[in-house]
């Protein structure tokens, strides 16, 4: 089995136990959440700093998972997507409403870059994360750093031209060139 | 926010999906984008082109007790819900009557009109164009809605190894329906079937996206949605 076919029938067995969800299946959300949970922490940890607010927002997200799950529609993209996306749209909803300290070191044992080699196995829906670490590579160096900042961090513009001493002007025009370009790539 | 600009809707996505879109503007987006399908369509695009980075982090596995506050939740959350759920229950019933009562209105309403007028006068019903730039298609429908005319004026918007395809739009969170692909050049003329003409009859727009060649393979649209245009009723 190659992995774009591991990583199919995961979005497949994904979109299944989401639509189980939708049919009030508890079982399936445990299952969810034992195939998810380690991934959605991951990236919210990295923007909430603190474990504990990530996983107080985690249980909102399992929450709202369960009630929005007849929402999701399996046409429109792979399931591993739509779940991810919800788990970073709590987060920054959560930094919105408590001071978080940005400047923290996040609560990871280690703070390793983005594994971008590992990413491969993830590709997914005809799109490869392959292409996305490629075209990423394409930025100039501020542009990528900017992106991965904001991305990653969950710096606003205003923090990133903190960390880097950039006027805001700056950022934002990093930030916007930045993802003009990583379209075009990603389209070619 | 004005709604027929694709390249802002796109920037807004981008930066929507990236976090840097904060504060009101971000509330102001979310909302957009829950009215409009084609900046939520945006937003799943950029979805798809920006989460793989977040998928290529190391998993950090949650605190045994997690899952059983979870549950909890769930339980007190589901209670009192029952109720709602069971009205949920009815809607299929209700959006099939009221599907019903719509095409009722359109074959009485193009009976009346192949009373009044003559077959097959066609009537501008939309017209597309860029920002700046000249109108790029005219759409038309006879008095009884049946047929659609799509005219091409100017050729400028050739895409080579593309289709350009025409949708309506539903109010609300509907899913668009494909009105065929639009001429390059010339006109294209075709009957319309019943869900193409009860979807007009709902719709106050028309938009337009890039496509593979012979139009979107899914059913729905694949590509960046290029123009939004009003429709006027004929």
């Amino acid at each position: 089995m190659s992995n774009a076919d591991a990583v199919n029938s995961m979005d497949d067995e994904l979109a299944r136990l989401v639509h189980a969800c939708a049919a009030r299946d508890r079982q399936a959300l445990r299952q969810l959440y034992d195939l998810m949970a380690g991934q959605m922490l991951a990236s919210m940890v990295r923007i909430l700093k603190r474990r504990a607010l990530a996983e107080e927002a985690l249980q909102d997200v399992f929450v709202s998972i369960w009630q929005r799950a007849a929402q999701f529609e399996g046409g429109r993209g792979p399931a591993r997507i739509w779940l991810m996306a919800i788990a970073r749209h709590r987060a920054i909803d959560v930094l919105r409403s408590e001071r978080v300290d940005l400047y923290r070191a996040a609560d990871v044992e280690q703070m390793p870059e983005p594994a971008m080699e590992s990413l491969g196995d993830w590709s997914s829906a005809g799109r490869s994360a392959a292409a996305l670490a490629r075209c990423l590579e394409e930025l100039s160096g501020q542009q990528r750093r900017g992106i991965e900042l904001a991305f990653v961090n969950g710096y606003s513009h205003a923090d990133i031209a903190r960390v880097t001493g950039e006027p805001l002007g700056t950022i934002k025009s990093w930030i916007r060139r930045g993802l003009a370009s990583l379209r075009q790539c990603l389209e070619r | 926010m004005k709604h027929d600009q694709p390249q802002l809707i796109d920037a807004l996505a981008a930066e929507y999906v990236l976090g840097t879109l904060r504060g009101a503007a971000r509330r102001r987006f979310e909302r957009w984008q829950s009215a409009e399908w084609h900046v939520a369509s945006r937003v799943r695009t950029w979805e798809g082109r920006l989460i793989p980075l977040a998928l290529g982090l190391p998993p950090i596995a949650p605190s045994p007790e997690l899952w059983e506050r979870i549950e909890e939740r769930i339980r007190t959350a589901d209670a009192p819900h029952a109720d709602t759920a069971r009205r949920r229950a009815a809607r299929p019933a209700l959006r099939a009557l009221a599907a019903v009562l719509v095409l009722c209105a359109i074959f009485a309403g193009g009976y009346v009109a192949w009373r009044m007028t003559e077959p097959l006068r066609l009537q501008t019903v939309a017209t597309i164009k860029g920002a700046q730039g000249p109108v790029l298609w005219r759409i038309e429908l006879d008095a009884r809605h049946e047929r659609l005319r799509a005219v091409a004026l100017a050729s400028a918007a050739a895409r080579p190894g593309h289709s350009f395809e025409l949708w309506a739009l539903p109010p609300g969170k509907g899913a668009p329906v494909s009105l065929g692909v639009l001429p390059g050049a010339g006109q294209l003329e075709r009957k319309l079937t019943v869900a193409q003409r009860a979807a007009l009859a709902n719709a106050a727009q028309v938009a337009v996206s890039l496509e593979p060649p012979g139009g979107s393979p899914t059913g729905a649209p694949t590509g960046p949605v290029l123009f939004v245009a009003a429709l006027t009723r004929a």
